[in-house]
């Protein structure tokens, strides 16, 4: 059964934004799509704060998260997920159009799920996207419900 | 080379010299316990001399300034005289371990007297040697003086070369005896240890050579029961090898004075008389002071001499450092101020040896007589080495001895066997020895004072003139300087690899803000266009082809991002190499290529390949651009042929890649591997320019090499080799 608990999409620039809302939407995927315009509103959503005091509690099916960001940039939201056990199962898609490897290897180190670098082309673009959404959203077998949520 | 054997230096030096038993007949010794005042050792002939009192076991009865001298043990020396019994005396004394000896001499009535009148006499001399500027006319000067105040037949000043053989600088005689004026004698006439208790005491006499010693009772000290020590004792009795070299010489008395200048022995006042002649105490002081005057003098005038060549040299360094600092290569600025190099120690050639090889200047050894040179100067290990006649110290010198029998080396680098060495020419000299050195009189005698002094002329070869303190010195200066220098270059050269890798540091993150930020924009414009064109279901045909002349467009920009980004990349990345599978390897990159080959006829033909050594991705991206190039060059052929061979030699393996495509015009190869240099138009053969350029700095990161062969529609092939290595290396 799907799991429909809301992805969470980190991406500063409107344009990538735009393009990376539209290949979800050509998905149809049920999730709720929260964005978040940067790194601290990020982390404001998972630990439920902020903004997000007053959201339905629960972790979002996963994190599709840009490298470069204002405030607290990608890496730094990461590794925040990646070293806290109540929010460490969150998995994470790092999005980025760098691939100067290390990034690569620095995002591993911390716990990354997957790396998916933003290529040119839409066409492949929009395949990516609707892989990850379709794996992370719909197929990949999250913690049992209540695990560890608050 | 003088030849000289050592036997008789050997015999002599075995003589116990310091402890003989005995004393001289013209005086008496006693050695006194300090506290208790009792007699200890007396000379045989005390009683004779000072009365019945003065024998071991008694206690001292003398004056009481005597007594209390005993007594205090400071280390002060005595010298008095004395009367008693209505003779006079002088009596002197030092104190030993084995006690405190004390010496007594008979004076002459009269002399007492003289000596008052000996001192305006000095002060004359003394004031009439100051203004002399040469040690030899000094040395005449003061043989002159010691003469008249002596009364010997001849006074000599013998001074010591650094080999301490002697010679004769000086001399006054009243005719008596023959003249050994500038003559040279061999260093074994005066043994080391002879030159050792010169040094400590300064003054020794003997009135006559034909003397029967008298010996000290008891023989040995009751102190430690070994022989007493007169070392400093005046009246010690001399080495029977010394009297007999005396007689042999006609001379039946001697006194020598040390001549002592900065704590090395420089050489002795020397004088004889022909017949027993005894010099009284008094005189001996005024000697022993006029000795003092000229080590003085001796001292202030070398040191003056050392100083004036100083700066002499320093003038040369002067001219020669400023040139040097501002050069870029040290050997060839040096070898340009010939003169100013070789006047630094007043050499008359001289050569730099680097790592990057040699210059020389002057007359100077074959370069293969100096690389051995400098094989031995590295076995050395020093700093500096400085010798006026290397065939002494190595055998190789021998030959080299017409331009460098004088070396003076400096080591110019702590890593590499680099030295700068001075040269100096043999230069022959005959010596006059008084007597042949090299003939022991009668081998089969213990001990051999030599009976003959005529003269002997030995002609002296691989020898130079010898490098002086001040040469020497101006070598070791010039190495701290050069020494600077290479130190200043190390520096320089790490903060210019400190700046490139700043740098490069920079370049570094330029790509990547490229990276990151240049590539957005294109996936915007591709992202956008084709969100439209999904939108516009009935667009005209012109407005279509402008949208996707739009895609292709950004994709193209997209793309030529990527590959400068890897191109760069390249120069920064690590090669991690390991064992490669390049079967496997072909197969996957045909398989990734497969888009490219939809609606063509490509035949392979594949041969088995051969492994590779080097980094798996790196090669994969090179032989992924070899295929699509040839892929892409031979569209249009039906069928299209693309062959890949393999080979090891042991040494390196070869891979070809052969296409039947449209190939290239040779005259243009040069291009072909250029960034952005194309062979054909972009409308013909779609691509960023830099494939190939990729292809080979990957190649040339593994050391191997890159070549293309072609003719205009004869196909194209490219040839990369890859090193071998790590055959025993476990895969990475």
């Amino acid at each position: 059964m799907p799991d429909l608990r809301p992805i969470l999409l980190v991406e500063d620039n409107p344009r990538d934004l735009e393009l990376t809302l539209a290949a979800l939407a050509k998905c149809q995927l049920a999730n709720d799509i929260v964005i978040a315009r940067d790194g601290a509103e990020a982390l404001d959503y998972i630990y439920t704060r902020g903004a997000y005091k007053d959201r339905d509690p629960g972790h979002p099916a996963v994190v599709l998260l840009d490298l470069k960001l204002p405030k607290i940039d990608g890496l730094q939201v990461l590794e925040t997920i990646k070293s806290d056990p109540a929010h460490k199962h969150v998995p994470v898609v790092m999005l980025t159009s760098s691939r100067e490897e290390r990034d690569v290897l620095s995002s591993y180190e911390n716990g990354v799920n997957a790396f998916v670098v933003k290529p040119v082309d839409f066409n492949v673009f929009f395949e990516a996207i609707q892989d990850l959404g379709m794996f992370w959203a719909v197929l990949n077998e999250p913690p049992p419900r209540g695990w560890n949520d608050r | 080379m003088t030849g000289l054997t050592n036997a008789q230096i050997d015999n002599c030096a075995a003589e116990p010299i310091r402890i003989p038993g005995g004393i001289q007949p013209h005086g008496a010794v006693l050695v006194v316990e300090p506290q208790s005042l009792r007699i200890l050792q007396a000379s045989a002939n005390a009683t004779d001399l000072l009365g019945p009192g003065y024998v071991a076991g008694a206690v001292l009865e003398l004056d009481g300034y005597v007594l209390d001298w005993v007594r205090l043990a400071d280390g002060s020396n005595l010298l008095q005289s004395f009367e008693r019994d209505g003779g006079l005396f002088n009596i002197s004394g030092h104190h030993m371990p084995q006690g405190a000896v004390l010496e007594f001499e008979p004076l002459d009535q009269g002399e007492a007297s003289s000596i008052e009148a000996m001192f305006p006499r000095l002060e004359a001399f003394a004031d009439a040697i100051l203004p002399l500027d040469e040690i030899k006319a000094v040395a005449g000067a003061v043989a002159d003086q010691v003469r008249t105040v002596t009364r010997y037949n001849r006074v000599m000043i013998y001074s010591f070369d650094p080999d301490w053989h002697g010679t004769v600088v000086a001399q006054s005689t009243d005719g008596t005896l023959p003249s050994y004026l500038d003559l040279r004698f061999p260093e074994s006439d005066i043994p080391g240890q002879a030159r050792e208790l010169y040094r400590l005491s300064p003054l020794r006499i003997i009135p006559d050579a034909d003397y029967m010693p008298v010996p000290l009772v008891p023989l040995l000290s009751p102190v430690d029961g070994q022989p007493t020590d007169l070392s400093f004792t005046g009246l010690r009795s001399v080495s029977p090898v010394h009297l007999q070299y005396m007689r042999n010489m006609g001379t039946y008395a001697s006194m020598s004075i040390s001549i002592i200048v900065d704590g090395r022995l420089w050489g002795l006042i020397s004088c004889h008389n022909e017949k027993p002649r005894r010099v009284p105490l008094q005189i001996r002081s005024a000697c022993n002071f006029i000795a003092k005057i000229f080590s003085l003098q001796i001292s202030s005038l070398q040191r003056g001499a050392h100083a004036a060549q100083r700066i002499a040299l320093k003038q040369h360094e002067t001219t020669l450092l400023p040139k040097l600092s501002r050069a870029d290569k040290l050997p060839e600025e040096l070898s340009k101020h010939a003169a100013a190099w070789l006047s630094l120690t007043n050499a008359q050639g001289a050569v730099i040896v680097t790592e990057d090889g040699m210059r020389s200047v002057g007359e100077t050894p074959s370069r293969h007589a100096i690389e051995a040179l400098v094989a031995f100067l590295k076995s050395e290990k020093q700093d500096r080495f400085a010798t006026d006649q290397l065939s002494a110290v190595w055998p190789g010198g021998s030959a080299i001895a017409d331009t460098a029998s004088g070396i003076l080396a400096i080591s110019i680098s702590q890593l590499h066997p680099s030295y700068v060495i001075w040269f100096r020419s043999e230069v022959v000299r005959t010596v006059t020895w008084g007597g042949d050195p090299r003939k022991p009189d009668d081998p089969q005698e213990r001990l051999t004072p030599r009976k003959s002094f005529e003269q002997w002329q030995e002609v002296v070869r691989h020898r130079s003139i010898s490098w002086t303190q001040a040469e020497i010195e101006s070598a070791e200066d010039f190495r701290n300087a050069l020494l600077n220098f290479v130190l200043l270059r190390a520096e320089e050269r790490a903060e210019m690899t400190e700046e490139l890798e700043r740098s490069n540091k920079e370049l570094e993150s330029f790509s990547y803000s490229v990276s990151h930020d240049l590539r957005a924009p294109f996936r915007h414009i591709v992202g956008y266009a084709e969100l439209l064109t999904a939108r516009e279901q009935n667009m005209d045909e012109k407005s279509r082809h402008y949208l996707r002349s739009i895609v292709d467009s950004a994709l193209s920009a997209g793309r030529l991002v990527d590959d400068l980004l890897t191109f760069s990349q390249l120069g920064r990345t690590n090669v991690a190499k390991s064992r490669i599978d390049m079967n496997k390897l072909v197969a996957e990159v045909r398989r990734s290529l497969e888009p490219d080959l939809e609606g063509r006829n490509v035949q392979w033909k594949i041969a088995d390949l051969p492994p590779a050594w080097g980094d798996g991705a790196l090669i994969r991206q090179a032989l992924a651009n070899l295929l699509e190039n040839a892929i892409k060059y031979s569209t249009g052929r039906d069928p299209a042929v693309i062959e890949i061979l393999g080979s090891n030699d042991g040494q390196q393996t070869v891979y070809r890649v052969r296409d039947n495509g449209v190939g290239f015009e040779m005259a243009y190869v040069h291009k072909l591997f250029g960034v952005f240099q194309r062979l054909h138009r972009a409308e013909d053969f779609a691509g960023t320019g830099i494939g190939l350029a990729l292809t080979k700095r990957i190649i040339n990161r593994h050391g191997g090499e890159v070549e293309a062969l072609g003719a205009v529609d004869e196909g194209a092939t490219f040839t990369f080799t890859l090193p071998e290595g790590g055959r025993d290396k476990p895969n990475a």
